[in-house]
């Protein structure tokens, strides 16, 4: 192979040089850390996908050497190339993080925000996103959409209120299976994913829309509500398997798996196996094979150390000392009242009276009445 | 049993003809107006089934295109149906009139369909007849610049057909 | 009488079929050009005509075809956008209605030029009617040697093909005209790669407004530099102005972009004035995405001069004070009208039509809906009008496709020019629901600053 010349490219202040056809995102993934603009839709593994979310989102303040002009509006990272010269702004843009913000907003009026009761807490694109990029509080107030339910069999559990609409399920059907058989129906903010009739998706690779889905939509049925994965403690283990890789993470709670998944980068895409394919894995090894006998351990896995799933694992690690004297300790040995029952220190704010009733102004003589 | 008749599978084959070999996909839209006008108007899965059959594509590619364009009917329509477009330049010329008078004189809201089966309802969003608003899409033609009369007109003119044909 | 280049024969008994087309003079221009120029040569003449696409973006037609890739053993196609579905717009319906002939002339002529051998014309779903007679008129055009194989002996074989949507304003889109006319959902593709140089089955397409179409006709009978003539600036030739709303003769007018816009709405031969003596408030003049204004911007720009009829003219001031051409689509509201509800509908309408693919359009649009729902029926709150603006703000320029922008900019500019009338409706529920806002301010001179 000719050796392929290489681009030179500023993103956010710092220059790298990339092989031509690499896109904008890309190129800031090898620069990497905050100046990698987050991506609920694209998957680099993934062909077509992209371009919709909105959240990769940079300026391009030139556009190259040869033609040095700006382009206009914010351009979405994931599908534009890399030109020679080109100088990117992603967080040093003030205009790329108020729109950023702004599509956060979007993608979590409709979102239930039911995390609490949600699998994917913990491990979801969409809290990251919304916890390093949004604003607290929303300003919807009408009521958020609901959908028909629809069982896709045993295996997969679909959520779709849930769902942002980043296609790639939509993609991992169609590119990993030889049968399509899922797509998006109807349009515009009713879009929904699913088949038209209530068949389940039958196929050995389908599970794969689970590793892929950024947010809880599309979860394990064989893990539903089994566990929280920040208790769960991650292992590399592999099998021989006569469909796929078999090279997979196992989720365990002292000798037990609780599920199996692909093992995913620190981009939270699918590994790539040393031959340049993606370690997708079948639906046998993730969802039949659930005894330790099963599988050969490798170790344990590496998570990054900020993530809420490194909690609690690791002795030594973050999250392992519970912090219990802090708040003695700071107010030099008193704990404040603040925690207490508020009506057992408060003359005022007695359960009796309802302040809602309270008609203009409160006096004192509000708070009194009813007192002997 | 959904299946075209000679006739209209030599229609197909024509529209199929349109596009490059090995592009018969492209036919999906006229072939699946083609279906709805042959099947009673709407498209039951059974028929976008048949219609991925004859074009030989999934049938999740047929669901995809018939629940995004808003003329395909999901669900069985009245032998009628009376589609009222309600967007800015036909409000302004007083469409939310006669939206209201259709529903009081069938006794049906938007998005239903009269107890004897030959009325529906169906408000939509511009029909390029802004010039001739208000006004409604009923069959293959456009009804314009209807007043309560027209209306009045149009319903017995449905009435007097459905009649004739039964 | 202005100058007609496009309706002129219009209303001649039997126009819509070829023999009376034929007699009239129709079909010259594809002798003309398949006889006696290049390819080449007519691309050159549609650059020098200076001809605007007539969709609405305005992006000039003979640039967009110099474009087209050609690369050995690929075969092109041009595609005829008659997916008119633009509130306010139905000129290119009226069109094809009355003269389809003068569509497929322009056809003949541009594919020609493109070397497109099966051009499609996508034609908006609900206009099965004027499928029927475009059919009809391509069955007559081809009984009489002007398409097919060897059209006039000239060794050029064309074809052209009736293709009906299916009920999506999306699909005006080119990228999305294009997955459709494939048989897929109207989800616009992400550019590039441009349509000139991967378009429909990923081979080269130029996608062009029916009335762009068939203005290739009268530039080649009279040539690019006469064409050029008229008009005024870039606003060259002479653009279809379909009128509706509250005026007393809505239709299709064409204009030659030199008549200002209080005669076009005031004149007998155009609008004919406002609806039952009623005043002007405000107008949107280029179809429901371009910025709405009050009838004093309308007539005079903020400079205090005359406003025309024209791409330049209209768009004087830029959104601050002005509009856009757009797709020609002129929609007049009298006194009575509340722009609040105006409002309401047009982003009912961006909210059923948008694809549902960017995050920001599919959440945006519904969202603006549900706002401009609570202000009309008099549960609004002060902060909404705040809330919407910085929710338009954050739609437009951020999706893959113009919709996004579409759907944006009626509402930001109907807060910019009637924020009174919105708070109005806040301040008052109650009043709002019994009357309308009225004229109010909105026809009063502007101040106009001295310069200096």
């Amino acid at each position: 192979m000719s050796e392929q010349p290489l681009l030179t490219v500023t993103i956010d202040n710092i220059t790298i040089q990339v092989p031509a056809g690499t896109s904008i995102l890309q190129a800031a993934r090898k620069v990497g850390g905050d100046v990698a603009p987050p991506a609920m839709c694209y998957y680099s593994k993934l062909e077509g996908s992209g371009g919709k979310c909105r959240t990769c989102l940079v300026e391009v303040s030139k556009g190259s050497e040869k033609d040095p002009r700006p382009m206009p509006k914010l351009v979405a990272s994931c599908r534009t190339n890399v030109m020679d010269g080109m100088e990117v702004k992603n967080i040093t843009s003030p205009r790329v993080t108020d729109a950023r913000a702004g599509v956060v907003e979007f993608l979590l009026i409709n979102h239930p925000l039911d995390c609490p009761i949600c699998d994917q807490a913990g491990e979801c694109h969409l809290q990251d996103l919304s916890y390093e990029h949004g604003k607290e509080g929303t300003r919807y107030e009408f009521q958020r959409r609901t959908f028909k339910q629809h069982d896709l069999g045993p295996y997969i559990q679909l959520h779709m209120t849930r769902c942002i609409l980043c296609y790639r399920c939509v993609y991992t059907a169609d590119q990993l299976t030889n049968k399509r058989e899922h797509g998006i129906l109807d349009r515009g903010d009713h879009s929904e994913i699913a088949t038209l009739i209530e068949k389940s998706l039958e196929n050995n690779f389908i599970g794969n829309v689970i590793d892929v889905c950024p947010v809880g939509a599309l979860t394990d049925k064989t893990f539903r509500f089994k566990n929280r994965v920040w208790f769960l403690k991650p292992e590399n283990a592999h099998r021989e398997c006569p469909d796929c890789c078999g090279k997979v993470t196992l989720w365990n709670r002292g000798d037990e798996v609780f599920r199996v998944t692909a093992r995913k980068d620190e981009w939270g895409e699918v590994e790539s196996l040393a031959d340049g394919s993606t370690a997708w894995i079948c639906n046998t090894c993730r969802f039949e094979k659930k005894k330790s006998s099963d599988w050969v351990i490798e170790g344990p896995r590496k998570i990054s150390r900020h993530s809420v799933i490194s909690q609690g694992h690791y002795e030594g690690k973050v999250g392992t000392t519970v912090p219990t004297e802090i708040f003695s300790a700071v107010h030099g040995g008193r704990n404040p009242k603040l925690l207490m029952d508020i009506h057992s220190v408060s003359e005022v704010n007695r359960p009796e009276i309802q302040l809602s009733q309270i008609a203009g102004p409160s006096t004192g003589n509000d708070f009194t009445t009813g007192k002997d | 049993m959904v299946k075209f008749s000679e006739n209209d599978l030599a229609k197909v084959q024509e529209i199929v003809a349109h596009y490059p070999d090995g592009k018969q996909k492209s036919a999906l839209l006229p072939v699946l107006h083609l279906a709805q006008d042959t099947f009673g108007g709407w498209l039951s899965s059974e028929t976008m089934d048949y219609v991925a059959s004859l074009l030989q594509i999934e049938p999740i590619e047929v669901y995809e295109v018939a629940t995004f364009y808003s003329m395909y009917h999901l669900k069985p329509v009245g032998k009628y149906v009376f589609e009222v477009c309600q967007t800015g330049p036909c409000m302004l010329r007083g469409c939310d009139d006669i939206i209201q008078y259709i529903t009081q004189t069938l006794g049906i809201r938007a998005g239903e369909t009269t107890a004897d089966g030959l009325f529906t309802l169906k408000t939509v969003e511009c029909l390029g007849a802004c010039g001739y608003a208000p006004m409604m899409q009923l069959g293959k033609y456009y009804r314009e610049h209807l007043t309560k009369e027209k209306v009045d007109a149009i319903i017995a003119e449905c009435r007097k057909t459905a009649a004739e044909l039964n | 009488m202005g100058m007609k280049l496009l309706l002129e024969k219009a209303h001649v008994e039997g126009i819509r079929h070829f023999e009376a087309y034929r007699r009239e003079g129709g079909y010259r221009s594809v002798e003309k050009a398949l006889k006696e120029m290049s390819p080449e040569a007519i691309v050159e003449e549609v650059k020098k005509s200076g001809l605007r696409g007539r969709g609405g973006a305005g992006f000039p037609a003979g640039m967009k075809w110099s474009f087209i890739a050609k690369p050995e053993g690929v075969p092109r196609h041009l595609v005829c956008n008659a997916d008119e579905s633009e509130p306010g717009t139905f000129k290119d319906r009226y069109l094809m209605e009355f003269l389809p002939h003068l569509l497929l002339e322009g056809l003949i002529v541009s594919s020609y030029a493109l070397g497109s051998h099966a051009t499609y014309i996508y034609i908006r779903g609900e206009y099965a009617w004027i499928a029927t007679i475009l059919e009809t008129a391509i069955a007559e055009a081809k009984a009489n040697g002007m398409l097919g194989n060897n059209i006039l002996g000239s060794g050029f074989d064309c074809e052209i093909y009736v293709h009906r949507g299916a009920g999506a304003y999306i699909c005006g889109e080119e990228t999305a005209l294009i997955e459709s006319l494939e048989g897929k959902r109207g989800n616009p593709r992400i550019k590039p790669p441009f349509p000139a140089i991967q378009g429909v089955w990923m081979r080269p397409t130029v996608v062009n407004n029916v009335e762009t179409l068939a203005a290739v006709v009268p530039i080649i009978n009279m040539g690019g530099e006469e064409y050029a003539k008229i008009g005024v600036g870039k606003s060259t030739g002479t653009k279809l102005i379909s009128a509706c709303g509250n005026i007393n003769k809505p239709g299709v007018y064409e204009i030659d972009m030199t008549i200002s816009v209080e005669e076009f709405i005031y004149s007998d031969e155009y609008c004919g004035g406002i609806a039952n003596g009623k005043r002007l408030k405000a107008c949107i003049p280029g179809g429901s995405s371009v910025p709405i204004l009050p009838a004093n911007l309308l007539l005079k720009t903020a400079k205090g001069e005359t406003r025309y009829m024209n791409y330049e003219s209209l768009s004087d001031g830029g959104f601050a004070s002005g509009s856009m051409m757009g797709s020609g689509g002129f929609i007049v509201l009298d006194e009575d009208q509340c722009i609040v509800k105006n409002t309401y509908t047009l982003a009912r309408f961006y909210r059923h039509e948008s694809c549902g693919q960017c995050s920001p359009c599919r959440e945006g649009t519904g969202w603006m809906e549900k706002i401009l729902w609570r202000l009309e029926n008099g549960e609004g709150k002060e902060t909404d009008i705040d809330l919407l603006w910085d929710i338009q703000r954050r739609i437009e320029g951020n999706t893959i496709c113009p919709l996004g922008d579409a759907a944006a900019w009626p509402v930001a500019a109907a807060i910019r020019h009637f924020r009174d009338e919105f708070e109005w409706h806040v301040r008052e529920p109650q009043e709002a629901k019994r009357r309308n806002y009225g004229l109010a301010h909105y026809a009063d001179p502007i101040h106009v600053p001295v310069a200096g």
